[in-house]
């Protein structure tokens, strides 16, 4: 029995799945051990995938979410441009969205992997650079109406021909970026990691030969393929409905709506997205791109074990609305921001028409990504310093049907797969004295299952004064609930950023560039996830604990969960008015 | 320092094993039921075995033997169970939550799991106490501490009746002050409390894993420091005069005393021995690359030992918590002899990591298991004797073991019985075999260069099929494999790790004397500490590390060199060993960057004195331990082949085997395939080769 009808013996199909999952990690892990970045090397801002000849994706790391679904259509935009062009020794460069790469601080490479002369398999990876040019450093220009005014955007290009190093191209490329020395140092991150995958690859095909490798694969693409269908298949057939708001974030474009469409019939899936036009800010997402957000919002629902490959995606197509819209932009739309804004409310429509055809099976939102990068000068080594601090994006877990959210997980788009890294290495790397990374108060969304809390990271200058550019959203409307799960504390639960100048607070809830001296201290403060289920029916003794704990608070207590207290500093309730509280609610 | 009997105990989950080592030579093994609630139990049951067995009193044997223990299971389990002591964390102000947060991460595998749950904190959130103080990268005070937030959170401690405290500061490494003055304002304060100070414990840069290491360690520091007490006061009043010693994760012994403060390094002392044990095995041939393997129950231990020296892993995730110190690396699976085939949601065979354990067992246990296993597999091949294991002492029902198969395997896959079986033994030794990929490829080594070593009971029937699949082609299997990590243990060094951080890049001002200042510092408190032990200085031998990296980089590579003299000229050969290891771990190396050295550790060895190594008498020739014939399965089509079976006891020094060929002995049993062939050692070890 075969789902590609070829003739496999199971044994040895269980053996090529394991040698290309070992493959996969250790690509990863050269990516971690090496890379200059702290982006690469302590958040893990990094993804690794193994294609075939075709090129479909056998095998999906479980690294980024929001890098690996573009990843499909950006090796197939690459194989097409490179059409009969590809020799041994050559290695592909490329992180422009017209040929589906995700944003352009996302750099990838793609490294051919020949036997006996046969091109049979490419290694890719994709990692967030710290800078990629452009006028404002990191990547992240939120004045920025064109992508030109983004940074440097690399069609695909061979900066390897024939195994020679294109070392012209390469010295072009480094000078126009910031922190050089980062920059080439996490080029040989990549490339190194490409090389530690295809050494394994042909040690797989030396052992078994190459057909009966492909037949293993093929195989193995079929058995997703069968096991996504088997869990589409149990949807009740029908046409779903998931809108989300994308909030303002400061550009004076308004709230916008995003709307998925999930059609079930039998076991195919259709999922149609509707977004507004682009807008000349930098949080329009390209089609490639936007395909991740997609595979996201579907993967919360299918919630299958690995191991992921492109066979999943067969049964799924997706239509990402009209050219020019903010999910399906077209050139020149600025897109720095969209693997987080507008992808994560992206993920929640399609999440929340998946929750209609199957109430019981959805987890809750998570909190969306509401970040800094920041810039200066280190005088400790004389030299300039640029990047994206990851642990300020990091939020909370949504809650599940079974438990609450785990905290400080988040963001969504990344899905538990980032690092934010020690803080003492990220003082040791950078200028800057963390005084404060914690969990918040009152920030979980509020359900019979709590989500998880978001995190502060406060931040202050060491000696010299600090660009700080802030990216997402989330900071007026929190992480959308599951299955009844309703918050009232919401102040609470949303992103902000706080400066503190002269002992004077200052809350920003926009996308902001500012100047942070000495003695002055940012601290942006990241969402919790979405609740599950109704927090009237939250148990009492998981409430009094949780504020034991410091993640509720007496005010948290009464308005979230209607908890009244006969002497709150003792944590007494009082039993019969909280109970007659609470029966309004249920 | 040599006494006349060694004795090794090794108190496992399940048994405890006692090896014995007498002044002639002769090394023997008892086990006895461990006993997890009164540990003093057990060792009392086996000495009254060794003494009904080997004929010595336990008095006899206490006050002339070197004693060595290990308490591995203890610290485990009540870091399994969460039954650790009660633990109040004092850090800086705004940084209580880092040992929640977690670097913000979920391990993969879980990514879309709605079930798993976090981790379980080790002291609770309202147990976290800030306090205002603040050194910053450059090494100064940026905000003094304010010893009253300390009192306040000790206030609390004691109301609370908290049993073991951390003292954690961002930075202390590079200021230590204000982490002693909160230590004794503790102490002042809760005088009965254990108290765990971050950078006494762990001086090294990364403050999660340096809190963190210090959480595990007080979290279990009260429970080792009970264990111990007891051990000590048992053999005491049999009349030892020696004090006992404790095996650590780091591979070496140390005094109770040590074990106690410094809880975290007996965290996973077991399989920690198995290099050490392989080494001196192997010594007859010569060789110092050694893989071993250690097949049991439920799991799969897997060690590694290069030119001699074991692997070491620092800042990993144990059991989820993360901790610095340096353990032996020990790469654990789900493998085992129970361990149960089962067909994933895609259809694929897989195997584990759920095992029947030994309660219901394997199905041809015939204790109610259904479920086929590795064991059933074994069986059906005709690897395993349908006689049972531990000679003769557990029947297998090889029905129950072929239904299993076949209903749950075969049928379902439409393999023949015998293909489905051998297709469970292909899948377990692929799951193996990425385990060897773990501790070999990913840190840099070639295992086609390495000999294969055997421990436990159940790995003999897989070593071959193993060996085939990494490509190695020689196997050592000692007579005393059951009780291999037992036998680590009484042929093992007192260790002591000391560690020191060095944030230097190598081109700059000064670094050499910087380095060498630093190592000195060190040494010089490790052989303070060895001589209160007992050791002088020609029994003293110290091997250091420097994490390294390119600057810029943030992860580093750990590099071992003897302790030389540091000068500018010897700077060159730290460089060039940093450049080779960077490129056999990542295939390339960058020799324009310059290169940054983080953290240095001087491992300080007190050496002992080995026991005589085991004696094998000569053998008459293979043919006269030959006692009949098994069809066995060898390939993946299912045929069954006639094969030999061999009696490992009756076999001598000198005798020889050729596959295809079953070697059974009480507590294991070697299959030899078509391609490999044996013979028996005057060291009682059997080699086992490729042919051609």
């Amino acid at each position: 029995m075969s789902y590609s009808g070829k003739d496999i013996d199971p044994i040895t199909l269980s053996v090529v799945r394991g040698v290309l999952e070992t493959t996969q990690r250790e690509m990863t892990l050269t990516l971690e051990k090496t890379a200059r970045s702290s982006v690469f090397n302590l958040a893990h801002d990094y993804s690794t995938a193994l294609f075939n000849h075709e090129p479909e994706m056998i095998l999906q790391g479980q690294d980024i979410p929001i890098h690996l679904g573009s990843l499909i259509p950006a090796m197939k935009a690459v194989d097409k441009f490179f059409e009969g062009q590809i020799s041994e020794g050559d290695l592909v460069l490329h992180n422009d969205p017209d040929y589906a790469g995700s944003h352009i601080i996302d750099t990838c490479m793609y490294y051919p992997v020949f036997y006996k002369g046969e091109l049979v398999f490419w290694t890719v990876c994709k990692g967030h650079l710290t800078d990629i040019g452009g006028p404002v450093p990191a990547g992240y220009n939120p004045a920025a109406t064109e992508i030109y005014a983004e940074g440097l955007r690399i069609p695909p290009i061979k900066i390897w021909d024939k195994g020679v190093p294109r070392d012209d191209i390469l010295n072009m490329l480094f000078t126009n970026m910031r922190a050089r020395r980062d920059q080439e140092g996490d080029f040989n991150a990549l490339i190194g990691a490409c090389k530690v995958g295809a050494r394994n690859l042909i040690g797989l095909l030396d052992k078994y030969g190459k057909e009966v490798v492909q037949d293993c694969i093929d195989e193995l693409l079929a058995m997703a393929e069968n096991h996504m269908r088997s869990m589409i298949k149990q949807v009740p057939d029908g046409t779903y409905n998931g809108m989300a708001i994308l909030e303002d974030a400061g550009h004076g474009f308004g709230d916008m709506e995003i709307t998925a469409e999930v059609t079930i019939k039998d076991d195919n899936c259709h999922i149609k997205i509707d977004s507004p036009p682009q807008i000349p800010y930098f949080i329009n997402s390209y089609e490639g791109n936007s395909y991740s957000g997609v595979y996201l919002g579907l993967m919360m629902f299918a919630q299958l074990p690995p191991p992921y490959n492109e066979g999943l995606y067969r049964c799924i197509s997706v239509d990402m609305g009209e050219k020019g819209t903010l999910c399906n932009a077209k050139s020149p739309a600025p897109h720095a921001n969209c693997t987080t804004t507008p992808m994560e409310t992206l993920t929640d429509a399609v999440r929340l028409a998946f929750e209609k055809a199957a109430p019981d099976k959805v987890s809750a939102s998570w909190g969306h990504a509401n970040g800094c990068n920041i810039a200066g000068w280190d005088t400790r080594h004389d030299e300039e310093y640029v990047t994206m601090v990851l642990a300020s994006i990091i939020s909370g877990a949504g809650a599940t049907a079974e438990q609450d959210g785990w905290h400080a997980v988040g963001p969504e788009c990344c899905f538990g797969a980032l690092t934010s890294g020690d803080i003492e290495m990220l003082e040791y790397s950078y200028p800057i004295i963390i005084h404060r990374y914690s969990l918040m108060e009152d920030s979980g969304g509020a359900g019979k299952f709590r989500g998880g809390s978001g995190t502060c990271w406060e931040v202050e200058p060491l000696d010299k004064p600090m660009t700080m550019i802030t990216f997402g959203e989330g900071r007026r409307i929190p992480a959308m609930g599951a299955g009844g799960a309703k918050s009232e504390f919401v102040e609470a639960k949303v992103g902000r950023l706080r400066i503190t100048r002269d002992g004077e607070e200052t809350i920003i809830k926009e996308n902001v560039i500012e100047q942070i001296l000495p003695g002055q201290k940012a601290a942006n403060m990241n969402p919790g996830g979405g609740g599950f289920g109704n927090p009237f029916e939250r148990d009492i003794d998981r409430i009094l604990q949780d504020i034991k704990n410091g993640l509720v608070s007496k005010k948290g207590a009464e308005l979230d969960y209607g908890v009244v207290f006969s002497d709150f500093d003792n944590l007494q309730v009082d039993a019969d008015a909280t109970q007659a509280l609470r029966a309004k609610h249920v | 320092m040599a006494q006349k009997y060694r004795l090794g105990i090794d108190a496992g989950g399940t048994f405890t094993d006692f090896i014995l080592s007498k002044p002639d030579g002769d090394v023997q093994i008892f086990k006895v039921l461990s006993t997890p609630h009164e540990p003093t139990e057990a060792i009392k049951n086996g000495l009254a075995e060794i003494e009904a067995r080997a004929g010595v009193t336990a008095t006899e044997l206490v006050s002339q033997s070197d004693l060595c223990i290990n308490g591995t299971t203890v610290g485990l389990n009540a870091l399994i169970t969460h039954n650790g002591a009660k633990t109040g964390l004092i850090c800086t102000r705004g940084h209580e939550d880092s040992i929640e947060i977690r670097l913000g991460h979920k391990e993969d595998g879980y990514r879309y799991d709605p079930h798993y749950p976090p981790a379980v904190m080790l002291s609770p959130r309202y147990l976290r106490k800030g306090v205002d103080e603040r050194v910053i990268s450059t090494g100064e005070v940026r905000i003094p501490m304010n010893e009253d937030d300390v009192r306040a959170a000790c206030e609390l401690f004691k109301k609370e009746a908290v049993e073991s405290v951390v003292v954690s500061f961002v930075w202390s490494v590079l200021h230590p002050e204000h982490e002693q003055r909160a230590a004794e304002i503790v102490r002042e304060m809760l005088p009965d409390v254990h108290l765990t100070v971050g950078s006494k414990l762990y001086p090294q840069v990364r403050e999660y894993t340096r809190t963190s290491t210090a959480l595990v360690n007080a979290y279990l520091a009260p429970i080792l420091q009970k264990y111990v007490g007891a051990i000590d006061a048992y053999f005491q009043s049999l009349g030892a005069d020696k004090p006992v010693r404790f095996f650590q994760s780091n591979g070496g012994l140390a005094l109770g005393s040590t074990v106690a403060e410094q809880a975290v390094y007996a965290i996973n002392s077991g399989p920690a021995s198995a290099p050490q044990a392989a080494t001196f095995i192997a010594e007859p041939w010569k060789d110092e690359n050694i893989i071993t393997i250690d097949m049991g129950g439920t799991s799969f231990d897997i060690t590694l030992a290069h030119e001699g020296k074991a692997n070491l892993n620092k800042n990993i995730d144990f059991l989820r918590y993360r901790i610095g110190i340096p353990m032996i690396q020990v790469e654990t699976l789900g493998a085992g002899g129970g361990s149960i085939g089962w067909i994933d949601q895609m259809g694929l065979l897989q195997m584990g990591p759920q095992s029947a354990g030994s309660e219901p067992g394997p199905a041809c246990y015939g204790k109610g298991g259904e479920l086929p296993t590795t064991t059933d597999a074994n069986l059906v091949l005709g690897y395993l004797s349908p006689k049972g294991l531990v000679g003769g002492r557990l029947e297998l029902d090889q029905d129950k073991a072929s239904n299993a198969i076949k209903s749950k395997i075969a049928d379902p896959l439409d393999l023949t019985l015998e293909r489905a079986a051998y297709g469970m033994f292909t899948i377990v030794n692929n799951n193996m075999v990425n385990g060897i990929r773990r501790v070999s490829v990913e840190r840099g080594y070639d295992p086609r260069d390495f000999v294969l070593m055997g421990a436990g009971g159940a790995t003999g029937a897989h070593i071959t099929a193993l060996a085939n699949e990494i490509g190695i082609n020689r196997i050592l299997i000692s007579k005393l494999a059951s009780g291999l990590c037992a036998y680590g243990q009484i042929i093992s060094d007192v260790k002591y790790n000391f560690m020191a951080p060095a944030p230097y890049r190598l081109d700059s001002e000064n670094v050499a004397n910087k380095l060498q200042g630093l190592f000195d510092g060190l040494e010089h408190k490790g052989n303070d500490q060895l001589a209160k032990d007992g050791f002088t200085e020609k029994d003293i031998h110290i091997t250091r590390t420097l994490d390294m990296r390119y600057t810029g980089q943030v992860h580093e590579c750990t590099v071992e060199v003897d302790a030389f003299d540091i000068t500018a000229e010897s700077l060159k050969s730290l460089e060039e060993a940093f450049h080779a290891r960077h490129e056999e771990l990542y295939m390339y190396s960058e020799r324009h960057s310059a290169i940054e050295v983080v953290n240095v550790e001087s491992t300080i060895i007190g050496k002992i004195d080995r026991p005589e190594r085991m004696k094998q008498a000569k053998g008459s020739g293979a043919d006269s331990a030959k006692t009949g014939t098994r069809q066995v399965v060898f390939s993946s089509d299912g045929a069954r082949i006639e094969t030999p079976i061999y009696d490992g006891s009756k076999l001598g020094a000198g005798d020889h085997i050729e596959g295809p060929a079953v070697l059974e002995e009480e507590t294991t049993t070697i299959v030899l395939d078509p391609q490999w062939k044996l013979t028996l050692s005057d060291s009682a070890v059997y080699e086992l080769v490729k042919k051609n």
